[in-house]
Formats: C-alpha cells, structure tokens, sequence
C-alpha cells in the first residue's frame, strides 16, 4: 500500500463513529493503485483496521465493485437486466463478444479490456446500457459501442 | 441521460434547470423554505406533520414516513443519525438517480428535516458504488451546504441545531438497499441483513438509534412543510397521497421518468409513454419494480397505489413499470429475473441461498426446451418455501415475480415443454 | 419468572432468553421439545440463517425462528402443526439440493444432523436433478482439519466459534449467494489451541479432524463419560470406545468448567492411554513378575521400619483423590513422612488451558499435600507415585519404589517399578483447578497386569507387613473414607458428584 493511499485512509476515519465504517471507501483507494486488491494489500488493509485479513477477504468477495484479481485497463460492463435486455442490451454484448473476442468474464489477451455483464444500473429508461470505467453510455446501439470500446487506449 | 422526467410535478420541477443544484439556484426556485417552516417548529410537530401527511415511503416498502420518525427515541444518551438509502438497484427503478443528480439540495433539504424532527446529528448517504456522478453531486451539494451554513453548527442559524452529512459509496450488491443489509455494509461489513430485533431505531448504524429513508423520500418532505399537509393530500389517494415518479422502461415508444399522482391508471401511464413500442400488442407488465409479480394487459386498468395493486395480487414497489411485448418469450423474463435474485441473494438464509438458484437452473433447462411436467410443479412449490420466511424479504422479492409468472404465464412455460425449444423465436435474447 | 406454553405443555423459562434458549436451559431440547437446529448453538452467538427453529407463535402471522424471539409470559408456542412441518421439510429439502448424499462413504453419517433431520422430517433428497454446485473436496484447513465443501451448509458454527472463543478469525464466507464458500484466507490456515471443536461443532461431514477421519464408523462406539487430565482445567469428555480402544475424545458440556469445548492437545491425549507405558515391573531395571517385584518392595519397607530407617511417601498430582487418600492412610500405616507433590507446568490461556499441566493439584493441596521440596534429603525408602518428581529431588533415597503409568526419567532410576493403571483404566475422581471435584470412568482394560494406584499402595501396605491391608482398593470406599475425613469433601464422592461434578466444600 502507498503511502499517500494510506493517509487518505486515515483521513476517512473522523467521518465513522467507528473506524471500520471506512473500510469499504478505503478499498476504493487500495484498489485506484492496482486495478484490484491482492493478498498482500489486503493483509495491510486488515492491519490498519484493527480487523482480521478474513474479515477483508470476505467484504472483497461479497461486492461485485472489489476485485481480487488483475483486471484488463479498462472496464466494460453490460447491464444484463430486464429493462436492457427487453431493448437488446444482451444481443448488444453478444456483438461485443464477437467484436474483441473474448467471452464476458474475460480479459482481451493485450490486458486492454475486461468485459463483463452486470446486474441494473438505473438506466432503464435510457436502455440499454454500457459501462465503460465507472462513465455510463445510455441508448446504446452497436455502432456506437464498437465506437466507443476502440477508441480505449 | 435523463436530465428531467417527460410529465413533471412539484418534486421535478426544476429538475432540468442546472441553477437547481447549487444553494443560489435553490434558494431563488423556493428551496429551504420547507426547512425553515420546519425550524420554526418543535420538532414533534415536525414529526405530527409528516405522519399527518400520510407520506409512505418511496423506497418499495410504502411504510408511513412520519411513524417512522416517531420510532426514534426521543430521548437517547446516544448519538443519533439518519441514513439515506440511495442505493437503488431494483431493476426498472431509476428515479432515484434523477433526484440525486439533478436536485441533491432537495435530499438534502429532507434529511435535515427529519434531522431536526428526530434529533439526528449525523446523516449517512449511501449510494450505490455505480452511481459516480449522484455521488459528486451530492458531494458538491454537502460542500456548500457545509460553506453556506446549511450543514455544520446551528444549520440555518438554529442555535444548538448541529448537523453533518457523509456521502458514502456502496460497492456493488443489491442487497444493501434492505435497510439492515446497508446498515451491515455501511458499517464496513459484508451487506448480509440482520435478524430483527433489534430494529435500527433502537440498534442502527453503528449500534446507534437509525432511521433509514429512501431519496425520494427526503425528497417530498420540504414540499409538505412549506405547503402543508391539505395541499400534500390533494394529490394522490387517500392512503397514498403526492406524488411519485413512476419511471417506464421495455417496450414502450418513450421510456423514462413520469412524474404523477399515486393512483394514477397504469393505462393512462403507458399511454404518456407512447404505448407499445412498433404499434406491438401489449403481453405483460411489471408495475413496480423486478421484485413484484407480472399482470396481464386486461389488468392494466389498475390505479397505480398500493392499495389498488395488492387487490390485484401485486404491489406499487418503487413504482417501476416494465413493458413487454408481443414478441416477448416469458420463460426468457423468468430466466432473466432468476439469474438476478440468484446473482444478489446474500448467501445466508437456507431458502433463498438454495432456492433462487434452484429456481434459475430449473427456468434456464426450460428455456433451452429440457423441461418436463415435474419443473412446473417446483417453479409453483419453491417459492412457497421461500416467502415470508427469510430474515429479510429479499426472498420475498426472488419468489413473487416467479409466482406471477406460473399465476398468469403458465401456458408460455407448458408450450416450451411441449415444444422441447422455446416457441418465441422472435423474443429478445438471452 | 415468564410462563410460556409449548405444544399445550406450560414452562417456567429465564427473563430475557430466546425461546430455544429457554428450553435448552431446561435441559429439555430435543428431548421434550423438538425444535430442529443447525446455525444455533448454545455457546455462540445468535445466527439465524439456517431458518430450521421456526415455529409458529400465537399472535404473529409469520413463522419465527425460535433462536431469536425473546420469550413473553404467556406466549404459545407450536412447534408440531403442519405449518411448521412443512417449513421444516422446506429448509430440508433446500438443504438437500446440493448436498451429494454420500453418506455411504462419509464419515459424518451415523452422527450427522442432516442425515438425522432428513430422516425425522422425512425429507430423503431434493426434487432437483440439476447439476450440484461444484465444489471442493476433501481440502487442508490447517494441520488438523479436512474440509469437504459439497456437504458444507454454511450454518457459520465454525466461523463464529473461531472469532468469538479463540479469537482467532481465521474462517470467513467468501462471495455470496449459493457461491458462498467457506474458506481461510488465501494461504494462511486453522491453527489455533482449539481448532478441533469445528469438527464437533459442524453439523454434517463437512469439517473432520484428520486424526478420527475413516478410523472406524461410529456406530461402533460406545460413548463413556471422562474427564481430561491434561490441565487441571478438568474438561469434561465423552471417550468414544471400541475394542478395548479409545478411538477419540469429544467435550461434553460442563457450564462450570468447559462449555461445550476442550483443547486439540487434551483431545489428542487419548493417545497417550496407549502410548509409552510402563506395562511390566522391575526390579533394578530387571523385568520381573509384578508379585515378585512386590515382595520386594514389601521385604525394604519392613527393613526401613525394623531398622527406624526414614520412609517418604512422594504423591502426585496426576493420582485420583481416592488413591490419594489411600497414601495419606499409608503414611499414618507406616510412620512415614510424606514428601508433597511436583507440578509440571506450561503456557496457559484466557480460555480454558491452565497453566498447571496435571488434573488434580487441587485434589493434593485439599488432601494436605504441599508442594514437594527441591530435595528431600537423605531416607532409606520413597514411596514414589508418578513421575513428575525431578529426580534430583530424590538423590539421596537409597531404595525408590515407583508407582507409575508410563516410562520416564525416574521409572530408568528407581530400583522398584510397579505399574499402575492410568485414569482410563479405572474409575475416579480429580479435583479441577477451581475445586470441582469430577468423575471419570473406567474406559478401557490394560493387556498387561497393573493396578489402581490405590491398590498398588495396599499390597505395599500388606507385603510390609502391616495390618488391616487385606481389602482390596475400591474407589468407591475410599472416597467414602475421604468424605468422612477430609472436610472439604464432606457428602462429595463418586456416587455424588453426578455427571456435572461437585465444588468442594
């Protein structure tokens, strides 16, 4: 764990009657270095505070925003719900499986793109939907997302 | 993104005017004048007005808001706090979104309210992980509100009237919007609800006296104070009254958010939305959110309140409409609606760790044409052993869509069976 | 105290308990009332997830769990109607979806709350025919437990045992839903003092010890009641035989003295009924028959006594309060003096290992045993029981009689060896740490000729000649004795003490 990432820990902390109330915002940051949060990290994490590295494991394990293995650069999710995939959300991944190669759940060989599908985003009525990084993009076709996913770098 | 609903009322006026969102822009628009009504109070009265108003809660439960408030101690020698619920992630909701993006001063304006009303010291907005900008928002929002003496010591120059308000990220986990899971999580634990009792107001977050409110919630609470209880129940129903934000999605020619009475006709909603979409007959409707059993387009006459959609063997939800066509294979939307209560089910109740996952493989052999007699009788018994029986009613939600799909939807289940594929080649992909 | 009704049947229960609380604090869980458990257990804290304790409470619309509702002066409750039955058979049969059914080959069966409550609730496997969740099988958790993930229904009893008593941690649940999967963190281990009690706290075969796993099926055990004798914390054990054979310990509940718990090093010790004994007597490191080495020893006390020679009697803390007393008899028999006791001691623990590594210290001190000197000067005999004596202490005795269970230092140096039968081999009583004088049973008989420590001392007693020898040792009349003589027994003895021992006075 950096050192700067551990300060904004410790800053977290004031905000919670209890310090483990930080745990997952601290996550976040532990996870900003690498991509995901490993062994070693976590074993700090639980260090920090005052808790068990099991304890971390699981609140990594239970949320499907934590990873605990190495990720491709960038992130693109599917939302596979029923209000995308009333409006072609699935048929949408499917062309983008095609188009990198990769089946969702994998990471494309040159570690560019993880692709996955996810559960709703709340964006049913702008459906369907891709998420690339944390940034929406809402009334998709698949034009526009082969657009998008080849201008990541 | 949706910046304003296609039909707006008194919550979603300003909603597609930027200005709204800084303190200035609020104030010139009749923001804070519900807070200072309520400040002008004691805070009983506060907590008299709401319960009066009749406001339920907006976050699929519909429990009366101000009885809520009520269940605080009025007297703790503890710290006590509010949580926002703001991790909507029930499919075909996303009002909540709309709110936190476009008016956070509104929310913010709420929890305050309460806060006085309840004694709260300390607010806690949880978000879900996935909604960034809803979290800057509303981070922006607490910010000034902090510079503009808003948040802070004496809010609004209330002497003695101390609050603050941390905007926390979720992670990813629709569980946390059951109030106790988000308790579990926000105290930095795995979002696994806890047995009640103890309830949050007497054992919350952090061990402290809590009350948890959805977004929406908060939302209309500055409009009741500084309008009154007589002008809040003019609109709505008598047991449901204001207005809620229905949003509509699937097949209909203009999805979004619509902002209308409770007990407005789903007919009349559909029909804002443009109808089916392509000038397609109408198969079947989700009236409030993915966790709530389908009804049939003979039924779409109902008024849209929970009073009228219990009658019909289903509830108002978080008010999320979900169209589907003609074309539209119902094994596929019970396979879609299993995956999700299976991919979410926390892991810790036997029937709902075990069932909705039964329940999925039992809908996706169906699907693939593998089914036999002997599935129709689990996919009608399972979700019996699941309901009401669980330490949250998160099986409640995995077992009732399955149950309104067998009640109104056997025939598309029995015809894959007969078939040994699925009939409805033109419905949309799995 | 609340009045509750259950199944037509009133009871008088504890303020503030949960209801299956309550009734296991009557004793009647089980046994009276039948409340199916799995996540609830006695001594943790309060889960809730299993869903199997639902019963149906008047006035509330919902079944409820009975581990989490507080009992109410007046409540009803049912535990035997349909409704009740039927969510039972629900949670079974959910239970079963991905369970393998492999009893057969899985060493659980014959003790395993699954297989007992599908067969109560007449629930034999699941309508599903699907694919059974993949699982992991037979895994290390650490160095004493195998981890079968198929069988695991996730009820925590490990999780929260690891983090409540030891407090260790090392167990969580990762992922969730029906991925959920016990596990430690990656590439750490279980590894605490008390790691077994997973495998008697899990209710199916999903965690075993290495050390019981496929030795014998446990329908051919017998369970007898015993104590360990490791500590003097006097945990209390079921001793699981077959064959003349102690093939494990278990804890048996004591509220008093060991919860529902004990150590992996006191529950290993069974091994050590087996292991290094001294199975034949010696005279001067010669094997000899028992009798001729007793003459002996008989032939040297009457010379001490003859020539006014010094006799010292050394005791143990290991011994039997009965055996004890024997000694204290015999001292007074033969004019001798007695030489205390040694205490080997060791690291200790918050929770139950004490520091004192013999289970009847206590016993000795009330008997007026004190602790032995670092010499015991010059003497022409010592009397010697156990070996935890330093031989050095013993350096100028000229003839050393041992009376002992297993080889030793001293057993190489003494002149005289007879030996004993162990605690397992006889019954008796040890007086733990705080006083509580507890029972033990004879568990199993040795190949080879020994005898109660007591009745080693009265054939001494006899072959020196002294008078009113001749009956044979009993522990039951020399406890009696003892409770006559020694006030702090007064009304304690082997047909007192029950199954929960008794404080002495």
């Amino acid at each position: 764990m950096q050192a700067a990432t551990r300060e904004k820990i410790d800053s977290l902390f004031e905000r919670y009657p209890q310090k483990r109330g930080a745990l997952l915002p601290a996550l976040y940051l532990v996870q900003a270095e690498q991509g995901f949060v490993d062994q070693v990290q976590a074993r700090e994490v639980a260090q920090l505070f005052e808790i068990t590295p099991v304890e971390v494991w699981e609140v990594l394990t239970f949320y499907n925003m934590f990873y605990t293995t190495p990720q491709g650069r960038h992130q693109v999710y599917f939302c596979a719900n029923l209000p995308c995939s009333l409006r072609g959300g699935r048929s949408l991944l499917k062309t983008v499986e095609a188009h990198l190669g990769i089946h969702a759940g994998q990471t494309t060989p040159d570690g560019r793109i993880t692709l996955g599908h996810e559960e709703c985003l709340g964006s049913c009525g702008t459906a369907p939907i891709m998420r690339v990084d944390g940034s929406y993009h809402e009334n998709l076709d698949a034009e526009a997302a082969r657009r998008i996913i080849d201008a990541l770098e | 993104m949706i910046t304003a609903p296609h039909v707006t009322g008194y919550l979603s006026e300003h909603y597609g005017d930027d200005a709204y969102r800084t303190v200035a822009g609020y104030e010139a628009r009749g923001g804070f004048a519900g807070l200072s009504q309520a400040l002008a109070m004691q805070p009983q009265e506060v907590i008299e007005t709401v319960k009066s108003s009749g406001l339920r809660g907006r976050g699929g439960a519909g429990f009366t808001t101000g009885l809520k408030w009520s269940f605080m101690p009025e007297r703790s020698d503890r710290v006590k706090v509010l949580v926002c619920n703001a991790d909507e992630s029930e499919p075909g909701s996303f009002k909540d979104r709309l709110i936190m993006e476009r008016a956070p001063l509104q929310v913010l304006e709420g929890i305050l309210i309460a806060a006085w009303a309840t004694g709260a010291e300390r607010t806690f907005i949880y978000v879900r992980g996935e909604y960034q900008i809803c979290i800057a928002r509303l981070e922006e929002a607490v910010a000034e509100c902090r510079e503009r003496g808003y948040l802070g010591a004496n809010v609004a120059n209330k002497r003695g009237f101390a609050h603050d308000v941390v905007v926390h990220s979720g992670a990813g986990a629709y569980i946390c919007g059951e109030e106790t899971g988000l308790l579990e999580s926000l105290e930095g634990k795995k979002g696994q609800p806890r047995n009640k009792p103890p309830f949050p107001a007497q054992h919350g977050a952090f061990g402290l006296p809590t009350t948890v409110n959805n977004v929406e919630t908060f939302a209309h609470v500055p409009f009741i104070l500084e309008r009154g209880v007589d002008w809040f129940r003019q609109s709505g129903t008598e047991k449901s009254p204001g207005t809620t934000l229905f949003g509509v999605s699937g097949h209909v020619e203009r999805p979004g958010l619509f902002e209308l009475p409770l007990g407005t006709p789903l007919s009349e909603i559909l029909d804002l939305a443009g109808g089916v979409a392509g000038g397609r007959a109408l198969k079947a409707v989700i009236p409030g959110g993915m966790s709530m059993p389908v009804i049939s387009p003979s039924e779409i006459g109902v008024r849209m309140a929970e009073e009228f959609l219990s009658e019909i063997g289903t509830h108002l939800g978080t008010g999320g409409v979900m169209v589907m066509d003609e074309t539209t294979c119902m094994v596929r939307v019970a396979c879609v609606i299993s995956y999700f209560f299976r991919d979410e089910s926390c892991g810790q109740c036997t029937q709902c760790r075990e069932g909705t996952a039964w329940i999925h493989k039992v809908c996706e052999r169906i699907e693939r044409g593998r089914g036999s007699a002997a599935d129709l009788e689990v996919l009608a018994d399972v979700p019996g052993l699941m309901e009401g029986q669980t330490i949250c009613a998160f099986a409640d939600a995995a077992a009732w869509p399955i149950q309104g799909l067998m009640r109104r939807f056997r025939p598309d289940f029995e015809a894959h069976i007969q078939a040994e594929k699925c009939p409805f080649p033109g419905s949309f992909e799995l | 105290m609340p009045q509750i009704t259950i199944d037509g049947i009133e009871y008088e229960v504890d303020e503030g308990k949960t209801v299956l609380q309550a009734i296991d604090d009557l004793g009647l869980l089980m046994t009276e009332v039948d409340i199916p458990h799995y996540c609830w257990h006695p001594k943790l804290s309060i889960d809730g997830s299993c869903r199997l304790c639902q019963v149906e409470i008047e006035g509330m619309p919902k079944l409820q769990i009975a581990c989490n509702t507080a009992v109410r002066d007046g409540m009803v409750v049912r535990t035997r109607n349909e409704r009740v039955e039927q969510a039972r058979q629900g949670v079974m049969e959910l239970l079963l979806v991905n369970h393998p059914l492999d009893c057969p080959i899985c060493d659980q069966a014959g003790e395993c709350k699954l297989q007992d409550y599908a067969f109560d609730y007449g629930v034999k496997h699941a309508r599903s025919d699907e694919p059974r969740r993949p699982a992991k099988k037979a895994t290390s958790l650490g160095p004493t437990i195998l981890f079968d993930q198929e069988r695991c229904i996730l009820c925590r009893r490990c999780v929260r045992f690891c983090r409540e008593i030891p407090k260790t941690g090392e167990l969580g649940v990762f992922e969730r839903g029906d991925e959920s999967l016990l596990e430690v963190f990656p590439g750490s281990e279980l590894d605490n003092d008390y790691s077994m009690n997973v495998a008697d706290l899990c209710p199916v075969g999903a965690l075993t010890t290495k050390d019981f796993r496929f030795k014998i099926r446990v329908w051919f055990l017998d369970d007898v009641d015993s104590v360990c004798n490791q500590c003097s914390n006097g945990c209390n054990v079921s001793a699981s035989l077959s064959n003349n054979r102690v093939y494990r310990y278990v804890p048996r509940r004591n509220d008093a003295v060991n919860d529902t718990w004990m150590c992996d090093s006191g529950r290993l010790s069974y091994k050590t009924i087996a292991e290094g004994r001294l199975e034949r007597a010696r005279v001067r490191g010669k094997p000899t028959e028992y009798r001729s080495a007793m003459k002996a020893a008989g032939a040297a006390l009457r010379a001490a006594r003859e020539t006014g020679g010094r006799i010292v009697c050394v005791a143990s803390p290991f011994t039997p309060n009965e055996d004890l007393f024997v000694l204290r008899e015999l001292i007074e028999a033969l004019g001798g003096e007695s030489g205390g006791f040694t205490v080997p001691t060791g690291a200790a623990d918050e929770i139950l290992i004490k520091a004192e590594k013999a289970p009847n210290a206590a016993g000795a001190r009330a008997l007026g045993f004190a602790e032995s000197p670092a010499a015991l000067g010059p003497a022409a005999v010592a009397i010697v029981l156990g070996h935890s004596t330093p031989a050095a202490a013993l350096a100028q005795v000229e003839l050393r009689i041992l009376i002992d269970t297993h080889e030793s230092e001293l057993a190489a140096d003494a002149q005289i060896v007879l030996p004993a039968r162990s605690f397992a081999e006889r019954e008796g009583s040890f007086t733990n740490h705080a006083g509580r004088v507890q029972r033990f049973a004879a568990l199993v008989e040795p190949h080879f000729e020994a005898w109660a420590e007591g009745e080693v001392l009265r054939q001494l007693a006899a072959a020196a000649g002294l008078e009113g020898w001749a009956a044979r040792f009993d522990p039951r009349a020399a406890g009696k004795r003892l409770a006559e003589s020694v006030p702090a027994f007064a009304g304690i003895d082997l047909d007192t003490v029950g199954d929960q021992g008794l404080e002495l006075q």
